[in-house]
């Protein structure tokens, strides 16, 4: 195969890659430079050096419960198909025909067990195998096709832990589990909160928004904003709070934001471990506004008095560098779609135990669509916040964040009490008062971040 | 229950003014105590959610009191998302009068565009779909028992607000 001509385009090096983290633990000291947020040259490298080239959350297995069930996604900028074959083996591929390279799975999700692809109908089977390709016999090929190879590509790897599906692009990963770490232990308080594990409710919600991935990135960790940001929120929170007391039924769902003093009151954490993966928690005084709460007794027989307090609490895990699960009152699972430098796509969805209650699921749906949805109550203030961000940062003059400084002081190396409980070994966690609205959580994430783009950048 | 299309269509108008001129204790009046608003999520490409109660929707409130809350975030001056306030035009058209169905209130199907301009940004947006309203007869005219919107274009962009459909 002759070799591409050289591409004489200008990328940042490495010289100018290390200065836009500035990591001085000995100073008590991190920061993030402002081009990391601004600069697209950063995020061609952020495609190609973190999404393209670690593992990527990809979908739940229980979104394939049937053989040639599919669900179509994308790693980076790549477009994948996740497939359950013939005989129910899972497998991820990039959903690129290889004759001319047009997308051959269109819908999102769906069964079927041959496709064609649109254009000049060469077909796939749910093994990714190429079974037809259209008038091959008469195409006049040469012996030179006929040795290739026409199936759809595999991604490099693909495993999954609990149900959680991750790809990776890159062959080049630790193995899946070495990846996650003791993240796990935060997905497993996600997974068995239902006797029978966790499902999507149907229907999904994507949203976009005008700024850098990397703010919701950090945003899903960031206690610091809640209250400042959801002020109305909490506002309308309250009135109903006045209202559900005045008469003695109520229409609209509780929150464990109702009483934001009780909430002020309690302590908040964080945990941060190998990769970029972190977990926020707090200590919920609101247990009976969890539309869990009602399956407590059954928890606590099952996984233990401890785990089930756990699970109880408001947890917010990322894993890093595309996937997240909220947690206050209702859940979200939310998928990170970088766009360009700015501008995300998320996808959304409720997650819930299966077969809990029908009161149970009304509620967690009400608490979810006031909360989570950018129709919302709660996170179009966020989403506009990060626009506000991106368009302040365009100040150019200006090189530094100053917002992961908050909690350095109470950070400790390893795990704490909260770690023993869970039996976690993070690299390092922190705890204190809710108004300590800890930032040291995000240190996590941009270390994996600088580590996986210095790594590439040297490769290429 | 007996309206006449021309009343019907005239409450809609009137609904999209009241909006497009933030009139929100006007547009709070034209809806009955108890009633719905539902803007439901969409499971796939074709079809949207179908049960409040079981499946995910965009927007759920089963009386007025959702609609007074959004109307008192959007009054707050403390949501970013809402200060200040997009700027809308309301397009209702395609107005049709169902069969009455004997329960007492009259079905209207319409379509909307909403134009959305956000004055930071200074971008614009369509939202646009279908909505059927319930109406019922009431001594001040006719009010709304039931609104639910088809939104078709539902990838929002940073976010939608009430006043945005
Ligand atoms: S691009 Fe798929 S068959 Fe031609
Ligand atoms: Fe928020």
């Amino acid at each position: 195969m002759p070799t591409p001509p050289e591409k004489k385009t200008a990328r940042p090096d490495l010289a100018y890659i290390e200065r836009l983290i500035d990591d001085r633990p000995a100073d008590g000291w991190f920061s993030v430079h402002r081009d990391a947020f601004r600069d697209p040259a950063v995020f061609e490298l952020e495609m190609r050096h973190i999404f393209e080239a670690t593992w990527n959350f990809v979908g739940l297995d229980s979104q394939l419960p049937n053989p040639n069930d599919y669900l179509t996604t994308t790693i980076g900028r790549a477009p994948v198909v996740v497939m359950r074959d013939a005989e129910g083996r899972l497998g991820c591929f990039l959903n690129s025909c290889r004759h001319k390279g047009a997308i051959v799975f269109a819908a999102n999700a769906g069964n079927g067990a041959h496709h064609s692809c649109p254009y000049h109908g060469w077909t796939y089977d749910t093994g990714g195998r190429c079974i037809a390709i259209t008038s091959q016999r008469q195409g006049s090929y040469s012996p030179a096709f006929d040795a290739m190879e026409h199936n759809l590509a595999r991604v490099a790897k693909f495993d999954s832990y609990r149900g959680l599906l991750f790809a990776s692009l890159s062959a080049d990963v630790p193995p899946l589990d070495e990846y996650l770490g003791d993240a796990r232990r935060g997905i497993d308080l996600v997974v068995d909160q239902g006797p029978d594990g966790i499902e999507l409710v149907p229907g999904a919600v994507s949203f976009t928004y005008n700024a850098n991935w990397k703010f919701q990135l950090e945003n899903s960790s960031d206690t610091y904003h809640f209250i400042p940001t959801h002020t109305s929120y909490i506002g309308v929170l309250e009135k109903r709070r006045t209202a559900r007391a005045a008469a003695s039924s109520s229409t609209t769902a509780g929150s464990i934001y109702e009483d934001i003093g009780a909430q002020a009151a309690s302590r908040r954490g964080s945990f941060a471990f190998p990769h970029g993966h972190v977990l926020m928690w707090g200590d919920n005084p609101a247990v009976e506004a969890r539309p869990l709460y009602p399956m407590l007794p059954e928890l606590e027989k099952r996984v233990g008095k401890t785990l089930a307090k756990w699970m109880m609490y408001v947890r917010n895990l990322t894993l890093f560098p595309n996937v997240q699960f909220a947690e206050n009152a209702s859940m979200q699972l939310r998928i990170i779609r970088p766009l360009a430098v700015d501008r995300t796509e998320m996808l959304a969805y409720c997650v819930a135990p299966k077969g809990e209650s029908a009161q149970a699921r009304i509620k967690r749906l009400r608490q979810y669509e006031d909360f989570f949805n950018p129709t919302g109550f709660a996170t179009p203030d966020d989403t506009s916040a990060y626009e506000a961000c991106q368009r302040g940062d365009e100040a150019h003059t200006l090189d530094w964040q100053q917002g992961y400084a908050r909690g350095i002081g109470a950070m400790k190396a390893g795990g704490n009490t909260e770690a023993d409980e869970l039996g976690i070994k993070p690299d390092y966690s922190s705890v204190g008062g809710y108004r300590m609205g800890d930032e040291t959580i995000f240190h996590a994430n941009y270390r994996a971040w600088l580590e996986l783009l210095k790594r590439g950048i040297a490769r290429s | 229950m007996k309206v006449d299309l021309a009343e019907a269509a005239a409450l809609l108008n009137l609904e999209a003014m009241l909006l497009d001129e933030q009139d929100w204790d006007g547009w709070l009046a034209l809806y009955e105590e108890n009633a719905e608003f539902w803007m439901p999520a969409w499971k796939s490409e074709t079809e949207p959610t179908a049960d409040p109660m079981k499946e995910l929707s965009m927007i759920y409130y089963a009386s007025r009191s959702g609609l007074e809350d959004r109307v008192q975030r959007i009054r707050s001056g403390r949501s970013v998302a809402s200060t200040p306030l997009r700027r809308t035009a309301h397009m209702v058209g395609n107005v049709i009068l169902m069969p009455d169905d004997g329960s007492g209130l009259a079905s209207v199907k319409s379509s909307f565009n909403v134009h959305v301009y956000d004055t930071r940004a200074k971008t614009q947006h369509v939202f646009f779909g279908r909505t059927t309203h319930r109406l019922a007869r009431r001594k001040e005219g006719l009010g709304i028992r039931a609104k639910k919107v088809i939104l078709a274009n539902d990838c929002i962009p940073t976010m939608l607000d009430i006043y945005c459909v």
